[in-house]
């Protein structure tokens, strides 16, 4: 990581900043909600604030990709990452639709929703894989 | 579309990566460009034109 984090621009190393901190805010804020919160327990507003705040990190990490896209001044660079959003909202998209028509008719396990954004980002890799198969380049992120 | 960017390239001793800073984009961008994996916006073609001093035509050419 650190050899890539060297060799990557300042409007990558801006985004690898984002993105960890989204990570880590990530991971502490789902540790603090499953030690802190009680499913049985009655509703309250610290329990709400409490179980929003890892989507709280994972809209931080959103906005990273946004910022990456938008401060990216290198067109092909760009292009490369915005093909992989476009396989990333394929298969993402993909996989929902499906699966939501599968639990109308069938009794296959419910999908969380939780699992949208991972799909999502697993659809990232994906798309950096069929970036370097027809272009020679994964990206730059 | 067809570019003479390698030979233009060459003809003044420049490594990829130098063409890559004289336009202030990445030496992939150059690479895929002088592949003809990626054709540049128009802006990007005029920024290449300023840089070896020619038209855009003398530069990038229709594939027959």
């Amino acid at each position: 990581m650190w050899g890539r984090l060297a060799k990557a621009g300042p409007v990558q190393r801006r985004y690898l900043r984002r993105m960890a901190l989204s990570s880590v805010f990530y991971v502490a804020a789902i540790f603090a909600a499953s030690r802190l919160l009680d499913r049985e327990a009655p509703v309250s507003a610290l329990g709400v604030v409490i179980a929003l705040m890892p989507g709280v990190a994972v809209l931080g990490m959103i906005g990273a990709l946004a910022r990456l896209y938008l401060e990216l001044g290198d067109e092909y660079l760009r292009m490369l990452e915005v093909r992989k959003a476009m396989v990333a909202t394929g298969l993402t998209l993909a996989v929902c639709s499906v699966w939501g028509i599968l639990e109308l008719f069938t009794p296959v396990p419910r999908l969380p929703l939780f699992w949208v954004f991972p799909m999502w980002a697993m659809g990232l890799g994906l798309g950096a894989l069929v970036n370097k198969l027809t272009l020679g380049d994964a990206g730059c992120a | 579309m067809k570019n003479r960017l390698r030979v233009l390239r060459a003809e003044r001793g420049w490594s990829q990566q130098e063409l890559a800073t004289r336009l202030d984009v990445s030496r992939q961008s150059v690479n895929a460009i002088e592949t003809g994996r990626y054709d540049p916006s128009l802006p990007l073609a005029f920024r290449i034109a300023d840089v070896f001093e020619l038209a855009i035509e003398e530069i990038f050419q229709r594939e027959e």
